[in-house]
C-alpha cells in the first residue's frame, strides 16, 4: 500500500511539473485600473523597431488606458521559428509585423491569426490609409485579410556602373543578351569579378528564392502566378528561360557562389538583388557607394523581344497581423492602435523616412506628403515607380516545402552546372505538384 | 536495515529518475504520439494518420540523405578523430610536466560554441579570405569548399574533430595513465623493441579507453547539427543532411511536427541499431585479438 501510494505522490509530482511548464496564462492583458496591454513584436531592424517603439510611446500619451510594449522579434535561428515557438509555447505576443504573405497562409491555415476583415474598423483603416488596390493582393484564398500590409518593397537590381564602365559596358544591361554580353566584357577586363556574386544562388533555403529566382521569373513570366491555390501554374518557357539565362551565366563564368563578404559593395559582383533597406547600411558602411555615380538600379533583365521598361519583378512585402490567442481586449486594443497609426499621413512619412520601406499605399509615388523623403534618397522613387509591377510572394502554406525544392530540384543545381535548364524546370514541377497533392 | 537501505536508494536516486522522466521519457511517449498525427505545431486540432508519415518519410530524399549522411560522417570523421586524440594523449602522456595545463589546452574547443568556431571557419573559406586568395593566386586552387559534395562534408567533419579531439585525448589519457610501468620493463626484459611497444603493449592496455571514445565518436555522428545548420544547410544538395537538420527543417521551418516526430522516431532507431552493431563489431575485434 505504502509501495502504491509512494508511486502515486511521484507521478503526481512529475505531471504537476509537468502541467506547470505547459500552462497557459490566462491574462486577458488587461489591469484591475483598466490598462490594457500588447505586446508588439517588431522586426528585427534598428530602424523599424526604433519607429515603433517611438509611435507606441505617442499613442500611449492620447491614449493612456492602453500600454504598448515594443520589442524586436528574435531572430534565433529565424524570426518565423520564434512566433511559431511562441505560439506553441503559449506566449505568443498580441501583434507582430514583419510577416510576409507565406508566412501568414502558415499559420492562418493553423487558426492562429484573426482575420483582420472580420474586426470592426479594419475598412476605415484601409480607406483611410488609401491602401484599397494594394491590399487587393492580399486577400487569402478563404476570401479574408489576415495581414494588413505595411510596406511593399518592389525589388530591384543593383548594377556596379563604375565596374561596368571600367570593362566598357556604358549602359545598364536589360535584356538577357545584353547581360551576357556585359558579362563577357567584365570578364575579359577583369578575370576576377563576376556578374552576379551571392552564395545565397547555390542556397536551397526557401526564402532565397525570392531574391534570385522569382525577381527573374516574374519579369520573364509578365507576372504569371507560379502556384494558384493549390495548383502549379507556371510558365514553362519563362521558367525555362530563366534557368538557361543562369545557366549561361555560369558557362560564361559569371556566377560565384562561394561565401564571400559583401560582394556587390566590395565590388567582386556586379550586379545584385537590392532593397530599399539597404541604403542606410551603405550609408553609414560604404558612403563611397553613390546613387546614379558608382551604381544604379533596374527592374530585372528580360529574356530577349520582351520589353525590360514594364518588366514585372518581386514584391519583398510585410505586414502586420494579430493573433487569435490574444485576448479579446488587445485584439481591441491593437485594432484601435493601428487605426489611429494609419490615420494620418505623417506616420507614414515618418515610417518612409526612417526605414526607406515604401509604405504599402496607393498613392506613395503620388502624393505630395512623401516628395521629402524622395528628395533626400532619390533612389527610392525607382522603388516606388516600380510598386504596380511587384508581384507578391504565393500565399500557399507550403511555400517553404515548394520554395525549397525551386532550389534544390533546379536553381541551386543550375548554378552548379549540374543538371541542364529544362530537366531542371521538369523536376523542381514534379517535385512542387507532388507536394501540392 | 535492507528497508532504509532501498529508501537511502531511492532518495539518491530520485532526482535523475525524475529528471528523466520529465525530459527524456515524456517527451518520447510525447513525441511517439506524435508521429501518428499531422499536427503543424501550432494549429489547436490535428488528425491521426497512422503510419502516413513513416512512409512519406521512407520516400523522400532528405530521409533518405540524413540516413546515408550519417555514415558518411562516421567513414571521414571516426578514424580522424581517433588518430588526432590519440596522438595527442601519447604526446601529452610523454610531456614532462604541465600536463593538464596541455590537456586543458586541446579540451578548450570541446567547451567553445559550435556556432562561433563554424562561423570563423565559414570566415576563412570566405572567396576573399586570405586563405582562399593564397590558394587561388598562389596555388591556382579554386576550391569551393562548402559547394562540393565531399569538401562540405570533410569540413564538417574536420570542425567536428577539432572539437572533439581534446574531449577524447582526456579519456585515452587516463587510460595510458592507468597502464603499470611495470608492464613495459618486463616487456623490454623479454625482447620487446621500443618500436613495437605501442602495438604490443600499449595499443591492447588501451583498448578499454579506446573503446569508449569510438563509442562516443560513432555516436556523435547521429547527433551532429550546429555546424551543418551554420555552414551549408544540410547542402549541397542534401550532401550534408543530417537527421537533427532534416526533423528541425520539418518541423520548424515547414511546420510539420507530427512528419518531424516521425522521423526523429526513425533516427533513434537508425542510432540505436547502428551503435548496437558497431559496439559488437567492436566487442568481437577485441576479443579476437585477446583484448578483452
Amino acid at each position: 500500500m505504502k509501495k502504491k501510494l509512494a508511486v502515486l505522490i511521484s507521478l503526481t509530482l512529475v505531471f504537476t511539473i509537468l502541467a506547470g511548464c505547459g500552462s497557459k496564462s490566462s491574462n486577458s492583458g488587461t489591469s484591475a485600473d483598466g490598462v490594457t496591454t500588447i505586446e508588439f513584436w517588431a522586426a528585427p531592424n534598428p530602424t523599424q523597431q526604433a519607429y515603433w517603439q517611438k509611435i507606441a510611446k505617442e499613442y500611449e500619451t492620447v491614449n493612456p488606458k492602453v500600454k504598448i510594449n515594443v520589442s524586436a522579434i528574435k531572430e534565433s535561428p529565424t524570426s518565423e521559428a520564434s512566433i511559431q515557438a511562441a505560439i506553441a509555447g503559449g506566449s505568443a505576443p498580441t501583434m507582430t509585423e514583419n510577416i510576409s504573405r507565406g508566412f501568414a497562409a502558415q499559420l492562418a491555415n493553423s487558426k492562429a491569426l484573426v482575420p483582420l476583415d472580420t474586426i470592426a474598423g479594419f475598412n476605415d483603416i484601409v480607406t483611410k490609409r488609401n491602401m484599397t488596390k494594394t491590399i487587393e493582393s492580399w486577400e487569402f484564398a478563404d476570401g479574408h485579410q489576415y495581414v494588413l500590409p505595411i510596406y511593399s518593397n518592389a525589388m530591384l537590381f543593383g548594377w556596379r556602373t563604375d565596374i561596368l564602365k571600367e570593362a566598357g559596358v556604358n549602359e545598364v544591361p536589360r535584356t538577357y543578351s545584353e547581360v551576357i554580353d556585359a558579362t563577357k566584357k567584365l570578364k575579359a577586363k577583369y578575370p576576377d569579378k563576376y556578374l552576379w556574386a551571392k552564395p545565397d544562388l547555390a542556397d536551397p533555403t526557401s526564402w532565397k528564392r525570392w531574391f534570385d529566382f522569382f525577381m527573374l521569373y516574374n519579369a520573364a513570366s509578365d507576372g504569371n502566378k507560379f502556384i494558384e491555390g493549390s495548383e502549379f501554374v507556371g510558365d514553362e518557357k519563362a521558367g525555362v528561360e530563366v534557368l538557361s539565362f543562369v545557366d549561361n551565366l555560369r558557362k560564361e563564368k559569371g556566377l560565384l557562389s562561394q561565401n564571400v563578404t559583401e560582394p556587390f559593395e566590395n565590388g567582386v559582383g556586379v550586379f545584385t538583388d537590392v532593397g530599399p533597406w539597404t541604403f542606410n547600411t551603405w550609408a553609414e558602411k560604404y558612403p563611397e557607394l553613390q546613387y546614379k555615380k558608382n551604381f544604379e538600379v533596374a527592374l530585372p533583365p528580360v529574356p530577349d523581344g520582351m520589353d525590360p521598361a514594364n518588366a514585372k519583378t518581386f514584391a519583398d512585402a510585410k505586414g502586420i497581423v494579430i493573433y487569435a490567442s490574444a485576448s479579446p481586449e488587445q485584439q481591441a486594443a491593437a485594432v484601435e492602435f493601428i487605426k489611429w497609426v494609419y490615420s494620418d499621413d505623417k506616420n507614414d512619412v515618418a515610417f518612409f523616412q526612417e526605414t526607406n520601406l515604401p509604405p504599402a499605399r496607393d498613392d506613395v509615388g503620388t502624393n505630395e506628403v512623401f516628395k521629402p523623403v524622395f528628395e533626400k534618397t532619390p533612389v527610392l522613387l525607382e522603388y516606388a515607380k516600380a510598386i504596380p509591377n511587384a508581384v507578391p510572394s504565393m500565399d500557399n502554406p507550403k511555400f517553404n516545402e515548394l520554395q525549397t525544392f525551386i532550389g534544390q530540384e533546379a536553381f541551386n543545381k543550375i548554378v552548379r552546372g549540374e543538371i541542364d535548364p529544362k530537366t531542371g524546370w521538369d523536376n523542381m514541377k514534379k517535385a512542387i505538384e507532388g507536394e501540392l497533392q | 536495515m535492507d528497508k532504509n537501505n532501498n529508501r537511502l536508494g531511492w532518495l539518491f536516486a530520485s532526482p535523475y529518475l525524475i529528471f528523466s522522466t520529465v525530459f527524456f521519457l515524456g517527451p518520447l511517449i510525447w513525441s511517439l504520439y506524435l508521429s501518428f498525427t499531422n499536427w503543424d505545431l501550432i494549429s489547436p486540432t490535428y488528425d491521426f494518420v497512422g503510419f502516413k508519415n513513416f512512409t512519406k518519410a521512407l520516400g523522400t530524399p532528405g530521409v533518405r540523405s540524413a540516413f546515408w549522411v550519417t555514415y558518411k560522417f562516421m567513414i571521414v570523421f571516426v578514424p580522424i578523430v581517433t588518430a588526432m586524440s590519440l596522438f595527442v594523449a601519447v604526446i601529452v602522456k610523454g610531456l614532462p610536466k604541465l600536463k593538464s595545463v596541455f590537456l586543458i589546452g586541446f579540451f578548450l574547443p570541446y567547451l567553445s560554441s559550435g556556432v562561433v568556431a563554424s562561423l570563423i571557419v565559414k570566415g576563412f573559406l570566405s572567396h576573399t579570405s586570405p586563405v582562399q586568395t593564397f590558394l587561388r593566386e598562389r596555388l591556382g586552387l579554386d576550391i569551393d569548399w562548402l559547394g562540393g559534395s565531399f569538401s562540405a562534408l570533410f569540413v564538417v567533419a574536420m570542425i567536428m574533430a577539432w572539437k572533439f579531439t581534446g574531449y577524447y585525448a582526456l579519456i585515452l589519457t587516463s587510460g595510458l595513465e592507468s597502464i603499470d610501468q611495470e608492464v613495459y620493463e618486463a616487456a623490454a626484459i623479454d625482447g620487446v623493441k621500443d618500436s613495437q611497444k605501442f602495438w604490443k603493449i600499449t595499443l591492447p592496455l588501451l583498448y578499454p579507453a579506446i573503446y569508449t571514445t569510438l563509442i562516443l565518436s560513432f555516436g556523435a555522428t547521429f547527433g551532429i547539427f550546429t555546424e551543418v545548420y551554420q555552414l551549408t544547410g544540410g547542402g549541397p544538395n542534401y550532401a550534408t543532411n543530417t537527421w537533427q537538420m532534416e526533423i528541425y527543417s520539418q518541423a520548424f521551418k515547414n511546420l510539420q511536427a507530427g512528419y518531424a516526430s516521425a522521423i526523429a522516431i526513425m533516427a533513434a532507431v537508425a542510432t540505436f541499431v547502428s551503435i548496437f552493431v558497431i559496439r559488437k563489431i567492436l566487442e568481437m575485434w577485441g576479443k579476437r585479438n585477446g583484448w578483452v
